[in-house]
């Protein structure tokens, strides 16, 4: 047996005897665990996808998510849509915002060093989040749905089942970028580009345009979440640059370009944080618990590698 | 003859052009306007109403012939919620505009920047807003020239233990025996927890911190699954307003209903009320529409608002703005002059009937000499409506109780 097995069978084994642990002592931490899991990773995967497959490092991720919670929002009230379903327009019209995003900005940068992209798209996130205060001011909103209260009760204990579409999202998002980069001609010529893209360009991929649809593509993703978010979430024009640090720390914590990875590293953060905040005063110590395990996986990974 | 007359010519244009221009001068000093330097944060709904109905009197003055019959002018610049651009307002509007009066305000970061460049120039200042007490020690004793118009925290926490005792006492089936605050655990929300324990130091307290939407958090379940476990008679959030209607939703989610559930964050979102998890939610705040039944100045005030704006005051901030000119502009009035002494005498003296339903007249609070309002209301959501409950003089509706929203 390797190393690996090993690993992976006492990490599974480990996870197995705390999921028993907290269901036996306090089930509530496992299932909001888990919920909080799922927004993590839903959020994370676009994030992995372009900062893992193509490395456009992009510091408006949580602000274009923003921006596609404020679309889905004005087009519910204007359409008395639910926004689930606005979930459909808000991610093709993300999609071409996407495009323009890159076609004006970051395809200029993709030559440069990852400082200009730092910076070029910290700039972008500024423009983004000032465009939607000034046009709709930081006054918080939120549509107020029914569904999102629905509970359930086992013995003594209630709790929000609603925000288990969170997981679902997010693994429906996994299997269909897994899917679009194992089986699509263009997803496996977004693996050549990001590992090599001057050999992709010679062996005929066009470059330019992989990288536009990638960064389309996960602008999409990311207008898709952005209306599941403001089912649970207010928003406002500040409310996500937060997303863009976690997502950034889980595409680390899981390893660039492992989509898959990004599930079990948010499973990771999402009990940790749930039970550090089950206990009395800990909702404090939730931000640190995230950084501990962030500099803990990376120290392990460097330890490794050096061994 | 023609080169003398030619002469004549010019000489006397020369005359008349300098005539014309003394004159002109002359009606240029009649007709200068009083101007009012404005600061509030336009990219939020607190500034950009206040601003809206500070101009609102502007307007009336105006079309009213003007104050002392000069014309009237507003200069607002946005502090953005920034000390640093705060101050340059303030030092723009005193050297560069040179208005006659400072009115604005919201946070009390921003105004802690503003107050040396304030004290600098000791113009007539009608603040809106910041109500930490520390604020008002850095402005200090024997500032005549500052007038403060929103309470401080220790006179909101008074009006809060005042109240809370008066409706006790007026509707003996409303136990507040036994209180649980869910806090933001930034500065704002602890220092509210602390102030609660010390106000409510007779009655059982309890509290735990949770993440604000605000600061990236969102996530209530923790903090309410522990309220749950305490059972409070109430149960207070001090947050912001965007953890306001996803707050109401996870309490629905968790099944948790206490008898009193209060929300006390400094501004909410204006579709609030729309949500049917917002009944008989009970609220502080200094003003709402509901006011209008019982006060003639607030009607209208909230009239005019609408008219001009075809928008709603969704915030106490507006009355506040629409007060700080009017009350200026009334003491100008009694004073017959915009200089300085001659107004805040005025205004020590003044009586106002201000639009948020109280008279007020100026006196001292802790520190400085010159405060307004000392109390906050205690509301409470109705059929999407907020309702006054407390001050019982203001009332519009009695307290619902409890608070059952879920059934």
């Amino acid at each position: 047996m390797n190393n690996k097995k090993i690993y992976a069978g006492t990490g599974i084994g480990a996870a197995a005897l705390l999921a028993v642990f907290f269901l036996y002592t306090n089930p509530t931490v496992l299932v909001y665990g888990v919920q909080r899991a799922g927004i993590y990773a839903a959020i994370a995967l676009p994030m992995a996808l372009v900062l893992g497959i193509v490395h456009i490092v992009n510091l408006a991720h949580g602000e274009m998510m923003m921006v596609a919670a404020y679309l889905s929002y004005f087009i519910s009230k204007t359409f008395g849509l639910d926004p689930l379903l606005a979930a459909i327009p808000t991610g093709i019209i993300m999609f071409f915002l996407g495009i323009l995003i890159f076609k004006t900005t970051i395809s200029h940068t993709l030559n440069a060093p990852e400082l200009n992209q730092l910076i070029l798209t910290f700039g972008v996130a500024m423009v983004l989040s000032q465009t939607v205060n000034l046009m709709a001011t930081s006054q918080p909103r939120k549509i107020s749905l029914d569904y999102v209260s629905s509970s359930a009760t086992f013995g003594n204990v209630s709790f929000g089942v609603y925000d288990f579409i969170f997981p679902a999202l997010a693994i429906v998002f996994l299997l269909i970028l897994m899917y679009f980069l194992k089986k699509t001609r263009l997803g496996k010529a977004a693996s050549a580009v990001g590992q090599n893209p001057r050999g992709a360009r010679i062996v005929g991929i066009n470059v330019d345009l992989t990288y536009t649809v990638i960064f389309a593509i996960a602008s999409a993703v990311i207008g898709i979440f952005g209306s599941f978010f403001i089912t649970k979430f207010s928003i406002f024009p500040a409310v996500g640059g937060a997303y863009t640090m976690k997502s950034f720390a889980l595409v680390a914590m899981a390893g660039i370009g492992k989509l898959p990875q990004i599930i079990i590293a948010s499973l990771i953060l999402g009990v940790a944080e749930s039970f550090v905040m089950s206990i009395p005063g800990g909702a404090g110590w939730a931000p640190m618990i995230f950084f501990s395990l962030i500099i803990i996986v990376i120290l392990s990974r460097s330890f490794r590698s050096k061994q | 003859m023609s080169k003398k007359l030619s002469a004549l010519t010019i000489v006397l244009l020369f005359l008349l052009s300098m005539g014309s221009v003394f004159a002109g001068g002359q009606d240029d000093g009649d007709v200068k306007p009083i101007k009012f330097g404005g600061v509030w944060p336009l990219g939020d709904i607190t500034g950009a109403q206040a601003s809206k109905a500070a101009q609102l009197v502007v307007d009336e003055l105006n079309a009213n012939g003007g104050l002392l019959g000069r014309p009237v002018e507003l200069i607002v610049i946005d502090s953005e919620f920034n000390p640093e651009k705060g101050a340059a307002a303030i030092e723009r509007l005193a050297t560069v505009d040179k208005v006659d009066f400072f009115v604005g305000g919201m946070s009390s970061g921003v105004h802690l920047g503003q107050i040396p460049t304030l004290k600098k120039y000791k113009k007539v200042t009608m603040w809106t807003g910041a109500a930490s007490h520390v604020a008002e020690n850095a402005v200090g004793s024997d500032q005549d020239w500052y007038f403060h118009l929103h309470p401080w925290d220790y006179n909101q926490g008074a009006s809060y233990v005042e109240g809370w005792n008066d409706i006790a006492e007026k509707y003996p089936e409303i136990s507040i025996k036994k209180w649980f605050l869910a806090y933001e655990e930034g500065p704002f929300g602890s220092a509210s927890f602390e102030a609660t324990k010390t106000l409510f130091a007779d009655m059982q307290i309890d509290g735990e911190a949770f993440q604000s939407a605000a600061a990236g958090g969102g996530d209530y379940t923790a903090v309410l699954q522990r309220a749950k476990e305490y059972d409070p008679d109430v149960f207070i959030w001090a947050g912001y307003g965007a953890d306001a209607l996803p707050m109401m939703e996870q309490a629905k989610a968790v099944n948790f209903s206490p008898a009193l559930f209060v929300g006390a964050p400094p501004g909410w979102p204006s579709d609030f009320g729309e949500s049917k998890l917002a009944e008989n939610v009970t609220l502080y705040g200094m003003w709402a529409p509901s006011l209008n039944i019982v006060s003639e100045m607030s009607k209208k005030f909230y009239g005019e608002y609408v008219t001009k704006y075809s928008e709603e005051p969704a915030t106490y901030f507006a009355p506040l703005g629409y007060t700080s000119i009017d009350i200026i502009a009334k003491a100008v009035v009694i004073a017959g002059s915009v200089e300085t002494d001659a107004v805040i005498t005025a205004l020590k003296e003044i009586s106002y009937q201000s639009p948020l339903g109280e008279t007020i007249s100026f006196g001292p609070a802790n520190v400085i000499s010159n405060q307004g309002f000392r109390q906050q209301k205690i509301l409470q959501w109705q059929d999407g409506v907020q309702q006054v409950i407390w001050p019982f003089e203001f009332a519009t509706a009695k307290p619902t109780y409890p608070f059952e929203s879920w059934k």
